[in-house]
């Protein structure tokens, strides 16, 4: 990480920055290029906290709202990694990275949340007996009300969940980008949201190549869900109008030599956000009371 | 818009109306003093693409990443004899309508300060090499996730950073797919992401630009970058 152009960045957007602070080349001996990556967080969070204090609430929020996905990703994957025969051995490697992940984001989160002085969240029921570190099992229903009793018991199933939660999770990050807008954790919020994008594109191949009946590619086809219960995880997928300020286009007028974008593929080349509100309803039956 | 990588599509520069060059002369002949002139020769010749400046040279610069994805797709579906199975081209193909549109899209984004099509460079691949061809796509798409995020903090206008997040996680996804093809399970691992979790990114579009000029004939003058 180049934090000499964070800087830069925010020298930027508020000249007076290092009035707040105690001068540039403070800041640069503090957190410069010998700055340990797991401090990094910290590094940036008190910063901030010191020079912005009054107007952290928001990023505080988003980054709260992004932790609170975490630890349910997190959850899911760990009881599913030790769920004996649900997971094909060819697949473990892949799963326990991802599970992998999701903790180191609940710790980077937190981490930066507490830096900026705001309270990271924590899921409910997190002093709960059951409770191990960042896995809070009691929080949780992956059943979805029992709509999934198979999740831990049958692979498709499991596949289909896991898809619909990285997927949401990409939308969900892209939600909260504007949170950011303007501000170095804009870097870093789109650092995590690529990694769930991969996440989502590799199960969504083993998905394709397990000959699910919709043959999902590893992005998001128009708004084209692995159940029809999950339909409301991926509306607005199907949008194909992008623009910036005064300037915008339907993608599908795009030539590529032969003819137009199709469809499937002006629609799958962005991730389109999903709005707080939206995931906190879609995850809502995942959750216990 | 031409992408495909035939010699009409070669960027042809007329001498005295490069953009770079017919902005050096306005500099020069301005009231722009000796400073500036000097400046201005320095690093860059006439001949150089001009990017621009702040915002422009930012989208130009994405404008460059993607063109060089849609062209390197482009020449991979036109190449019959590309060892692939049927399910794979049709994926090759979806990815390089995705590039496409990306590009078209930043094209548009930029209108009259659009750069003229780039001439790629892709001598370092063997097309009709699944390996060759899959581990170069795995290479170009973090590029992209690198370029998009690097420019991200830069744009004056912060709605360039909002939209093109939405194409950041597209290309992370496209990485994923060629990285999988080549090595199952490579989707996401050590020598891409970081011990936080985090997509490893270089920070400077600068940096970016230099690596994707590897690949590419078109000289630009991206004195004006930011970062």
């Amino acid at each position: 990480m180049n934090f000499k152009n964070i800087l830069q960045q925010i020298e930027k957007a508020d000249p007076e920055v290092y009035e707040r602070l105690s001068g540039r080349r403070q800041i640069l001996k503090s957190f410069g290029s010998k700055v340990a990556v797991a401090a990094l967080p910290l590094a940036i969070g008190s910063m901030f906290k010191k020079a912005y204090g009054r107007t952290t609430d928001v990023v505080v929020d988003a980054l709260n709202f992004a932790l609170e996905l975490e630890y349910l990703e997190f959850a899911f994957y760990h009881t599913a990694n030790n769920t004996g025969n649900l997971i094909p051995a060819a697949d473990q490697p892949g799963f326990l990275t991802i599970e992998a992940h999701e903790q180191a984001h609940v710790n980077f989160l937190t981490t930066t949340i507490t830096a900026m002085g705001g309270t990271p969240f924590v899921p409910k029921h997190f002093t709960d007996s059951t409770t191990r570190g960042s896995f809070v099992p009691a929080a949780y229903d992956f059943t979805g009300g029992g709509a999934y009793n198979n999740v831990f018991n049958d692979y498709p199933t499991f596949l289909i969940l896991a898809e619909v939660f990285e997927d949401t999770g990409v939308r969900a990050y892209g939600g909260q980008m504007s949170a950011f807008s303007g501000n170095a954790l804009l870097v870093q919020a789109q650092q995590i949201a690529a990694v769930e994008g991969r996440h989502a594109a590799h199960i969504r191949l083993i998905r394709r190549n397990a000959g699910a009946s919709e043959l999902p590619a590893p992005w998001i086809t128009n708004n084209i869900p692995p159940t029809t219960a999950t339909q409301a995880n991926y509306l607005g997928e199907d949008n194909t109008i992008q623009g910036v300020g005064a300037i915008s286009i339907d993608i599908t007028t795009i030539t590529d030599g032969t003819g137009t974008v199709p469809k499937a593929s002006a629609t799958a080349a962005f991730d389109e956000p999903l709005d707080k509100a939206t995931v906190t309803t879609l995850v809502s039956p995942f959750l216990k009371p | 818009m031409k992408l495909m990588n035939a010699p009409e599509d070669i960027q042809v520069k007329e001498p005295g109306y490069d953009v770079s060059r017919r902005r050096f002369f306005q500099l020069a002949g301005g009231v722009a003093g000796a400073g500036i002139f000097l400046a201005s020769c320095k690093g860059s010749k006439p001949t150089d693409t001009y990017i621009g400046t702040e915002d422009f040279a930012l989208l130009n610069f994405l404008y460059i990443l993607q063109q060089l994805e849609a062209a390197f797709y482009t020449q991979a579906v036109a190449t019959p004899e590309l060892s692939i199975t049927k399910d794979e081209l049709l994926l090759l193909t979806d990815v390089r309508d995705q590039e496409i549109a990306h590009a078209g899209f930043l094209k548009t984004l930029l209108g009259k300060n659009a750069i003229p099509a780039i001439a790629p460079n892709f001598s370092s691949v063997t097309f009709v090499d699944r390996t060759s061809v899959y581990t170069f796509a795995a290479m170009l798409e973090d590029l992209c996730v690198s370029g998009i995020i690097s420019a991200c903090t830069y744009f004056e206008n912060q709605a360039y950073a909002l939209e093109f997040a939405k194409m950041a996680t597209v290309e992370a996804r496209h990485s994923a797919y060629f990285r999988d093809a080549l090595t199952y399970n490579s989707f996401a691992d050590g020598t891409v992401i970081d011990s936080n979790g985090l997509d490893m990114v270089a920070t400077s579009p600068r940096t970016v630009l230099a690596a994707a000029e590897n690949y590419i004939f078109t000289h630009f003058d991206s004195s004006k970058l930011p970062g």
